[in-house]
């Protein structure tokens, strides 16, 4: 377990055998149907679709999924009730139709949020970077972020650590000191990734590492059938959304 | 402060990525020259990217009593430069929608204008600013730090401003009211993260002095930078 909810259930999810290219499609084109429809029905609908397939098919814990789907709702909620609320020369109001457009927007968020994270919580990064690559993404940009992937685990697991040896400490009783542990907690993460980083530099060099860090992909065929039946729901889904 | 999916129209998501774009690509061009020179900088690079992540995870006292966590793009923005930090930004702002479910595919461009691009120069031209008026190492990371999170916010507030016009007031109106909503977090995070910035390179001056001469933080002789040597 790595200390990440999204990362562990995508890990050990159903469709992490799934082709990524497929799952790509699926997500993405949730997204864009969240993104382009009508809040009514059509965020409902894609949100409904996103939820029934991790729980269902894709097996991710539903309070994994619940806790992600919140993260962020305080944002969503501030600002969507920000924008509906009216400055004028009178003083503060609501503004015409306020609870309709402040619901298009939740809906919108929601719905788009719970898209991207059928992908997240079906897929790791470390699946997705290798089509960042088929997109033309420089290799250099692509190695650079799956060194981030690995060693942000890493990173997280001697934060946990350090902080943990600092409470034990009374390292966080006061505001003070609560800085002074931060600002030394911050320090000593970035001085572990340094000397992390210059390790496994040299271990890599002893071996002769001068192409960069090449290695062989899984193998995931692409399903027709998945894919067949992605290119459909999405169809049902736009002509219902865009005839409402 | 990240916008979440969904939540820009898609005019917008497309105009703040092509927006973004040009300072990504540029950034990840010097990425792709430094690999090919040092092919040890890639394994140093991914390093800062984990780095800045991680710190979104380091919680910090707020004075309105929540706590939020430091955006960490000024610390980068003066390690290693603003360009590096455009891309690295991006990466991060990447992982922290698949990982954390924060921010967003659409909303990616808007986020990385934000946090990736305005953010860093912001920062970085005020450190720059401030050590060349004379105020130090310390000083000049506060300023930077506490700055680059200021800027980032402010351009948050007016992406939503712009997209979410004020029905009676218009553009101005709206930069009002999502600037001082979300004022009440980010500008006590924004000292917050400029104090933290001042402890943590007073750890780094004394403990990881070869590195930070080795980025161009310090200057190679101590003795010429005596401002530097305060603990």
């Amino acid at each position: 377990m790595t200390g990440l909810a999204i990362d562990d259930a995508a890990w050990a999810s159903a469709w992490r055998v799934r082709s990524p290219a497929d799952k790509l499609l699926l997500s993405l084109g949730l997204v864009v149907c969240a993104l382009v429809l009508p809040a009514w029905p059509g965020s409902v609908l894609v949100g409904l679709t996103a939820v029934v397939l991790a729980l269902g098919p894709a097996r991710v814990p539903a309070r994994t999924f619940g806790r992600a789907v919140r993260l962020p709702l305080a944002f969503i909620l501030v600002s969507a009730v920000t924008a509906v609320v009216e400055v004028g020369g009178d003083g503060i109001g609501w503004a015409p139709d306020a609870a309709a457009r402040a619901g298009s927007l939740i809906g919108h968020a929601l719905a788009g949020s719970a898209a991207v994270l059928l992908l997240a919580t079906t897929t790791p990064m470390s699946d997705l970077l290798p089509a960042l690559q088929r997109l033309r993404v420089p290799a250099a940009v692509v190695e650079v972020a799956s060194v981030t992937y690995r060693l942000l685990f890493v990173l997280l697991t001697s934060l946990t650590t350090i902080r943990e040896a600092q409470a034990a400490r009374m390292g966080y009783a006061s505001v003070r000191g609560s800085y002074r542990s931060a600002g030394a907690l911050t320090a000593a993460v970035l001085t572990r990734s340094w000397d992390r980083a210059r390790r496994l530099q040299d271990g890599l060099a002893g071996r002769g590492m001068d192409v960069g860090l090449q290695v062989l992909p899984e193998a995931r065929p692409s399903s027709r059938r998945f894919v067949a039946a992605t290119v459909a729901g999405l169809a049902v889904l736009l002509a219902v959304g865009v005839a409402a | 402060m990240h916008i979440a999916e969904g939540f820009l129209p898609p005019a917008h998501a497309i105009g703040w990525t092509v927006a973004a774009a040009p300072f990504v690509v540029h950034g990840a061009r010097a990425v792709v020259r430094e690999v090919r020179e040092h092919p040890e900088s890639t394994l140093l690079l991914g390093a800062a990217g984990a780095f800045t992540f991680v710190l979104s995870a380091i919680k910090l006292p707020s004075v309105t009593g929540s706590s939020s966590h430091p955006t960490g793009t000024g610390v980068g923005a003066i390690l290693f430069r603003p360009p590096v930090m455009a891309l690295l930004g991006t990466v991060v702002l990447l992982f922290q929608a698949m990982l954390l479910a924060h921010g967003g595919l659409t909303t990616l461009g808007a986020n990385a204008f934000s946090m990736a691009v305005v953010g860093p120069w912001a920062g970085y031209g005020a450190y720059r600013l401030t050590r060349r008026l004379g105020g130090g190492l310390l000083g000049g990371v506060f300023a930077g730090m506490a700055l680059a999170d200021l800027a980032t916010y402010v351009t948050t507030a007016l992406q939503l401003a712009l997209a979410f016009p004020d029905a009676e007031s218009g553009f101005a109106g709206a930069a009002g009211k999502f600037l001082g909503v979300f004022a009440v977090t980010q500008v006590p995070l924004a000292i917050g993260e400029g104090l933290l910035g001042v402890l943590l390179f007073r750890v780094l001056t004394t403990s990881a002095r070869p590195e930070l001469e080795r980025l161009g933080v310090l200057a190679r002789n101590p003795r010429d930078t005596p401002t530097e040597e305060r603990r």
